[in-house]
């Protein structure tokens, strides 16, 4: 089980620039959908790669579904050298995204964001027609049931 | 009319695959989720995780896979 409440504290005590989004943001919006990982959109400056890295080192993060024993460092280079990473750690899944379809990156996607409390600390997580467009865009099956709820969401919000 | 005319339709950006979802929707979950604060939903999402774990393990023990 993810500690959501582990992870976002980790993240948010280190400085770390990032923002919500996934599942964890739709339900932070009102969604009743479960979600089993915490996806966030990361800021690429060399200041918070060392700060995401200082953040999430002590929680053992390791490649997700990779076989174990693979020389997998998560330092700054590695996170400089890619973009997206699907991560396990000892305090369960997170994915780091430099990029997403349909949004782009951290500075792209920062005027549409908003700051929330969650778990004691605040955090940034993307508005809800955000969320909609990017998940649109990702174009998944998967999520058509997920955009049809972000909606009926806004619909409710509206009436 | 012109192709981007009619490319872009009649305004409406409604996704009829989405539309047809939408009518599955319980909304009375929604309703129930927006009386709460952001901070109420995820920590609601986190006992819903941990019930869903319980009677995960409760099913193991009872059946054994």
């Amino acid at each position: 089980m993810t500690d959501f409440e582990g992870l976002l504290q980790a993240l948010v005590h280190a400085g770390v620039e990032f923002i919500l989004i996934g599942g964890v943001a739709a339900r932070a919006h009102g969604s009743a959908r479960l979600t089993q990982d915490l996806d966030v959109v990361y800021a690429r400056d060399s200041g918070n790669l060392e700060r995401l890295v200082a953040a999430l080192s002590p929680h053992a993060p390791y490649l997700r579904g990779a076989p174990p024993g693979l020389p997998f460092r998560f330092d700054a280079a590695t996170v400089h050298r890619g973009l997206n990473f699907t991560l396990t750690t000892a305090l369960g899944d997170i994915d780091l995204l430099g990029q997403i379809t349909g949004g782009g990156s951290y500075t792209d996607l920062l005027p549409d964001t908003g700051e929330l409390e969650l778990f004691g600390v605040r955090c940034r997580c993307l508005d809800l027609d955000r969320l909609i467009a990017v998940k649109r865009a990702a174009g998944r099956p998967k999520d058509l049931e997920a955009i049809a709820e972000l909606e009926a969401l806004r619909e409710e919000r509206g009436s | 009319m012109n192709a981007d005319q009619r490319l872009a339709g009649n305004g409406d950006d409604r996704d009829p695959v989405v539309e047809e979802y939408k009518k599955h929707i319980d909304r009375t979950l929604l309703r129930e989720n927006l009386k709460r604060s952001p901070d109420e939903r995820l920590r609601e999402l986190v006992r819903l995780q941990r019930f869903a774990e319980e009677v995960a393990r409760a099913g193991r023990r009872a059946f054994g896979r």
